[in-house]
């Protein structure tokens, strides 16, 4: 019976030693090196914006950087009502719209995508490196190329034909390599067993395919809309006439030295962060749902 | 068959909105400019012989190189520790999803913004300055955190790091700690094992991060220009002054010249490593 | 409802890829109606191949599969009246066990009144009534398998095709669920074609064994057939439970052949009416549970084959101990002694011994080709 605890004793010694970072006990030194590593990017990350957010409650008196005379709403209000910070109502308006437009459908064109992409097919490899290619360009090359077929062709450029486009552009890599990781977790044998229990394609795609990818597709929404809601070079030459929140942001960095343009910063994240949230919680609550274990 | 069904909305997008333009801006490099913003449609290559003999562009090419590389560097540092951190000290698989998440919610918000995050931060009457003074450790405000290449570069690794984070995480993720356990067993050393298995094993993670990063930082064109004051400049913002005064065919010139050199050194990344199958397993 | 025959008929089934490898190569057989028929052979010898062009999820570059007289090649899986249970289950993962089970009826529109009444009845018949609303991860492997089981009976098709259904359970777990596919088929009384690489589950199981080698069939028939009376070499290698091993022949006495070789001159083994002459390499097949084990100068009784030989190694088995001889020289040579009597002199490594079986139980073995008829 003393053999026992002893060779317990034995093993629980060999679990701690052999890792990296073994799984119980105490931490090596490189831990804490690493931990400080990334306590301070954390900080540095998220450091700078939270300044910003400050600063933007800064008082009427007050100027661009610290310290905080004093708090106030007076530069959100500037921000909303001052000709001179340009229309940022309208663009926030403009920027949620196409927003939500790009979404729509960088989800459906990048699941249709990536289905395709499950068999290899004639000229596959040359769809994917135009993909990459879209990704890898300079964003302004491919805005200013836009606007000039827009040119040559005669056609106006507008948030709802040349933006969107260009916007798309960039959208859709992003969404289809999303789209291959989180393919690759379904098992071709679920379609298979559902036609095997007589589906048709599109009661397959219906009812197994796409609840299964539930989560994954809310991912590549998240993705299509924070993209384009934060798009600039390739907006900046085919929006038109009026501008996009990112243009907006841009002009009033050149043009405006007031602490509106910190406001400007604060409520558009929140924006951004709100649509995180929801998305994040949508997928949660869709894991949660299917009992699913974290992976 | 089908499959050409499913891919051609992407095809739809790709070729009107990518493939087009940069033949639009290539047929404009080979225009010739009539000085009013007009193109006259020739064939010249003047234009590129003007780009690629002109000693601004030398310099442009030398700035933006040099900002790539300097971002690449301490994005790779950084990235490759945070994801080591992650995958190899966080315990809780739940915590290190959690804190990954946490590194990745800024990439949702604008880059522009967290951009100029920095501004108030770095400046002289900025808070490191203040901080610094205040506390004795300097008599006069330090010049060069602002307004500087120093401020451009930590923009771009402030932005650019979540892009080596990723794709890093991944790769190491998918280490089978019984490979480092087996190490272990042999008397391999931690930087034995950071050498010999961590590092050959992230390898196509560290590519695809590089991918992105180095395509970022060498198309940019208003990080540099904000964040150096003017003081430095970049191939594509150069583009961009240039077409702001209308000089579309020497500008295109610059672009194409800078497009190619991206797409070479891209491909020459994913010979080694080969992205559909990193992404898909 | 006119009850469907399920009986199959497998007519020069051939599947090849790019008209280079060919996976399955003009297979015929016939399955009866009710039977439990398995497919037993390594991996890459074309059985699941097989079950799957049965099952319409790939089509064969040639030749008809007839079930209940009709071929069904080209008609889709749900025409076919076959339901297949695939290997580790694919039990979908977003639905319940309910939901799970009552997808095919989902699928024809039935209201949910109807598919819950149909449903919960098939529940109670796997007995799985409260893990009802329980999600396929929440499952245990046994519970999972009874899941997709249901899934597929559900359909009331005339065969079941089931793809490895074991493999994925541990040892004690794969011998419980044995019983409950057995009283599953024999519950719903149809064809159950079941495809594994485990020859115990097999000869456990089946009514019909189907041994397959690279895409041929050496050789289908009852279980004991199979396994008692293999026909030739790779049957009885792979089954197991057999001694084979080769000689050239020396003489024929009535229909008792005898050998050249002098480590072989104690053997004779019946012929019967083969087409063997003097000259022929023959193999020659001894059941391990015949051998039995006597030391040198024992007499041994007549009408008995003996080789000399060396033990091995022996093995504890529990209720037979299984001691391994250098006897042939080339081939294993086993003996299954029973326990008890083993122990009453057990043999050591190194002893040498003299394995003797009564010679009419040894077997001629035919050589080896494929099964054309």
């Amino acid at each position: 019976m003393s053999a026992v605890p002893q060779s317990v004793a034995v093993a629980d010694a060999r679990v701690t030693k052999h890792a990296i970072a073994p799984s119980r006990g105490s931490r090596p030194w490189t831990f804490y090196v690493l931990a400080g590593l990334f306590t301070f990017y954390v900080i540095a990350l998220y450091g700078p914006m939270i300044c910003i957010y400050i600063l933007s409650f800064q008082d009427v008196r007050g100027g661009l950087v610290f310290p905080m005379k004093g708090l106030s709403l007076h530069w959100f209000v500037d921000l909303f009502t001052q000709v001179r910070t340009g229309d940022v109502k309208g663009a926030f308006d403009r920027s949620i719209k196409l927003a939500i437009v790009v979404t729509v459908i960088t989800v459906v064109v990048s699941f249709m995508s990536a289905m395709a992409f499950r068999r290899r097919f004639p000229g596959d490899n040359i769809v994917f490196a135009l993909m990459i290619g879209s990704l890898v360009a300079p964003g302004l090359v491919l805005g200013i190329g836009v606007g000039l077929l827009f040119n040559a062709i005669g056609i106006e450029t507008s948030p709802y034909t040349s933006a969107l486009g260009a916007q798309l552009s960039w959208t859709l890599p992003f969404g289809v390599l999303v789209m291959f990781a989180v393919m690759s977790r379904f098992n071709p044998a679920w379609e298979e067993a559902a036609r095997d229990l007589g589906a048709s394609t599109w009661q397959t795609i219906r009812l197994v395919i796409l609840p299964v990818l539930a989560p994954g597709l809310v991912a590549v929404a998240l993705f299509g809309f924070t993209l384009s809601y934060d798009e600039f070079a390739r907006t900046l030459q085919t929006a038109g006439p009026q501008n996009t929140l990112p243009l907006e942001i841009w002009s009033m960095t050149l043009n405006v030295t007031s602490p509106s343009l910190y406001a400007l910063g604060t409520v558009t994240t929140i924006i951004s962060f709100l649509i995180i949230g929801a998305a994040l919680g949508t997928i949660v609550f869709i894991q949660k749902r299917r009992g699913a274990r974290a992976s | 068959m089908t499959s050409w069904l499913y891919i051609s909305p992407l095809m739809l997008v790709l070729v009107p909105f990518f493939v087009l333009p940069i033949l639009v801006v290539l047929v404009a490099s080979v225009f010739e400019t009539d000085g009013f913003g007009g193109l006259i449609p020739t064939f010249t290559l003047a234009n590129y012989g003007t780009v690629l003999t002109s000693g601004l562009t030398f310099n442009l090419y030398f700035e933006t190189v040099k900002f790539t590389i300097l971002t690449w560097f301490f994005t790779l540092l950084l990235g490759f520790f945070v994801a080591y951190f992650l995958v190899f000290h966080v315990r809780n698989p739940l915590l290190a999803i959690g804190l990954f998440l946490i590194c990745t919610v800024p990439f949702w918000t604008s880059n522009i913004i967290r951009m100029i995050s920095w501004i108030p931060l770095l400046g002289k009457e900025g808070l490191i300055n203040s901080a610094l003074l205040h506390l004795g450790l300097i008599r006069e405000p330090l010049e060069f955190l602002l307004y500087s290449g120093f401020a451009v570069v930590v923009a771009y690794v402030h932005q650019l790091t979540i892009f080596m984070i990723v794709p890093i995480f991944n790769s190491m993720a998918r280490i089978d700690k019984r490979v480092v356990e087996a190490a272990i067993d042999a008397g391999a050393s931690r930087f034995d094992i950071m050498r010999l298995i961590i590092v050959p094993l992230s390898k196509s993670g560290i590519a695809l991060g590089s991918i992105f990063v180095a395509s970022i930082v060498m198309g940019d064109f208003f990080v540099t220009k904000v964040m150096s004051g003017g003081g430095s400049a970049s191939v594509v913002g150069a583009f961009y002054e240039d077409i702001s005064v209308l000089q579309y065919p020497g500008a295109a010139a610059s672009a194409i010249i800078l497009t190619v050199i991206l797409l070479v050194m891209v491909s020459l990344i994913l010979r080694s490593v080969d992205i559909r199958k990193e992404i898909t397993q | 409802m006119a009850v469907l025959r399920g009986d199959i008929e497998l007519a020069g089934l051939t599947k090849s890829y790019d008209g280079v490898t060919t996976v399955v190569q003009g297979i015929n057989l016939r399955i009866p109606d009710g039977a439990y028929c398995c497919f037993l052979g390594p991996s890459g010898c074309g059985k699941t191949t097989i079950l799957r062009m049965i099952a319409g999820h790939e089509d064969p570059t040639g030749g008809e599969i007839l079930i209940g007289g009709e071929n069904v090649v080209g008609l889709p899986p749900v025409a076919r009246g076959t339901a297949m249970m695939f290997q580790s289950y694919a039990l979908f993962p977003h639905l319940n066990v309910r939901d799970n089970i009552g997808f095919a009826l989902r699928i024809r529109g039935l209201s949910k009144k109807d598919r819950n009444r149909q449903t919960d009845a098939m529940i109670e018949k796997v007995r799985l009534t409260e893990l009802a609303d329980r999600l396929p991860a929440q499952l245990s492997g046994g519970q999972q398998q009874r899941v997709a089981l249901a899934r597929a009976a559900i359909t009331e098709p005339r065969v079941l095709l089931l793809d490895e259904p074991l493999s994925a359970l541990d040892e004690q777990l794969r011998v419980r669920m044995r019983l409950e596919l057995q009283r599953m088929q024999r519950d719903l009384g149809i064809t159950f074609v079941h495809v594994t690489h485990s020859q115990l589950e097999a000869i456990a199981l089946a009514d019909m064994v189907v041994v397959m080698d690279r895409g041929e069939i050496r050789q289908a028939g009852a279980a004991r057939d199979v396994y008692a009376t293999p026909r030739d070499r790779y049957v009885a290698e792979f089954l197991g439970g057999q001694n084979v091993f080769a000689g050239r022949v020396d003489a024929i006495n009535g229909d008792l052949a005898s050998f050249a070789s002098p480590q072989m001159k104690h053997i004779a083994v019946p012929v019967g009416s083969a087409p063997v002459s003097t000259g022929d390499t023959i193999d020659i097949a001894v059941r391990r549970d015949d051998v039995g084990l006597v030391r040198p100068g024992v007499d041994v009784a007549a009408d008995t084959s003996w080789l000399a030989s060396r033990v091995l190694a022996v093995e504890y088995q529990g209720n037979f101990v299984k001691v391994m001889l250098d006897a042939t020289g080339t081939d294993e040579f086993i003996a299954y002694i029973p326990e008890r009597t083993f122990f009453r002199d057990p043999y050591a490594i190194g002893d040498v011994v003299q394995a003797t079986w009564p010679s009419h139980l040894a077997r001629l073995l035919a050589k080896t080709t494929a099964l054309t008829a």
